[in-house]
């Protein structure tokens, strides 16, 4: 194995595959966990996963797809479509948009796929409908839908309406 | 750029840049450490698997590999039997267990009736029962009676007969108490093209035949002789024919 290859693979894209399991799961901690997990399934089949489109893609699905089998497993998790408290962070860590954060995993579970590969991966669109086993064009729609849901919901809680 | 590219280009840079100030505190030797332990239990577990699949193949060749001319023991009873004689030998093909009368029971399973005939002989042989199992020849010594009926030759019933199991598959016994001294079982199964005198249906020969003379083998089957009724060849057993079930050779 490639030592040096993972560790730049790592340190290049460990901060963007946090940012986009956070997106869909709402717990830093979680997220973190989850990523890590990743990593070290990606570092176990480096061969593998080194040859992948879109290795980013990889870790990101693997961490969600941990996820699922973690909350299988201890049939202990919160509900996501709750109102989380993300911005309760623990001392030292940035506190986070939690406005924008439960938008955001309002989203349906597609359009909030398109969101994260495109927009924390920087995937094109030709990539992202591979990692996602969808169309390009339905990738564009899903982006264009949750573009418009995004900004009518940052907009209203900008602008609250007065009296609310 | 149009507005509503504007406003969509403000609202994802929005939602990119609300999360920048998150990063991965986990350090690569972390990951690199956890990695390293997974694939070292992986490893231990691949050999505790390969290691217990050869002690599994070990203790199913020992006792097939036991020579022929092996006294057969038959007091001991137990899983494997005493010594070098097994008492219960079962695989894919059939199973074989030996009994404390002397006898042994041999089960084919009526899915894989010609599928392991070499191991059946070395298993019967190691439990001390002289056989030689061919397919597609027959064969017999020059001092040997070559006579058949319906395919079966003088002397065969007394060490082995058909018993029905009523589960489907085919069950003989043999008796290696009363084998004549110097002779041993011959069984030849008739190859896919010959089965075509039984009209598909499994068939076989059985005849003694000597330990000590040379065996002279044929692919010609055996001669048609009168049957009650049925198969075009009654030289040769049908075991659509007999009491006990018959396999189905196209099943093979």
């Amino acid at each position: 194995m490639k030592q040096s290859e993972f560790q730049e693979f790592y340190q290049a894209n460990r901060d963007a595959c946090l940012r986009s399991v956070l997106a869909s799961v709402g717990d830093r901690q979680l997220a973190e966990d989850l990523v890590a997990e990743a990593f070290t399934r990606a570092w176990v089949s480096w061969h593998t996963v080194r040859r992948h489109p879109a290795p980013t893609a990889w870790i990101v699905r693997t961490a969600l797809n941990t996820r699922i089998s973690w909350w299988r497993r201890r049939r202990r998790e919160v509900a996501l479509d709750g109102d989380l408290e993300i911005a309760a962070t623990a001392d030292g860590e940035p506190a986070l948009d939690s406005a924008l954060l439960t938008v955001l995993r309002r989203l349906p579970q597609r359009q909030r796929e398109v969101i994260v590969f495109r927009v924390f991966l920087d995937l094109d669109t030709k990539t992202t409908a591979e990692a996602l086993g969808i169309a390009p064009g339905t990738v564009t729609a899903h982006l264009s839908r949750a573009v418009t849901t995004l900004r009518s919901q940052l907009v209203a809680i900008d602008q609250p309406e007065v009296g609310s | 750029m149009s507005t509503h590219d504007t406003e969509t280009t403000a609202v994802l840079n929005a939602l990119k840049g609300s999360l920048d100030e998150v990063s991965m505190d986990t350090p690569v030797s972390q990951i690199v450490s956890a990695g390293r332990t997974r694939r070292r239990r992986r490893r231990l577990a691949g050999y505790a698997t390969g290691a217990a699949a050869v002690t599994a193949l070990a203790l199913t060749v020992v006792p097939l590999s036991q020579p022929f001319s092996q006294p057969f023991d038959a007091s001991s009873d137990t899983a494997l039997g005493s010594g070098a004689n097994p008492a219960h030998v079962s695989n894919v093909a059939f199973t074989m267990n030996r009994h404390t009368d002397g006898t042994i029971h041999v089960t084919w399973d009526k899915q894989r009736y010609f599928e392991d005939r070499a191991g059946l002989e070395r298993a019967l042989r190691a439990a001390g029962f002289p056989v030689v199992i061919k397919e597609g020849v027959f064969c017999a010594g020059p001092d040997d009676d070559t006579s058949l009926v319906r395919g079966i030759g003088p002397g065969v019933s007394a060490v082995m007969h058909g018993v029905s199991t009523g589960d489907g598959k085919v069950g003989i016994v043999f008796t290696p108490s009363a084998m004549p001294a110097g002779k041993q079982l011959f069984i030849g199964f008739l190859s896919p093209a010959q089965l075509a005198v039984t009209g598909g249906a499994p068939g076989s020969v059985e005849r003694l035949v000597s330990t000590t003379a040379a065996l002279t083998c044929t692919a010609q089957a055996p001669p048609a002789s009168p049957r009650k009724e049925g198969a075009s060849n009654p030289g040769v057993k049908d075991k659509t024919a007999a009491k006990r079930p018959s396999p189905p050779h196209q099943n093979r």
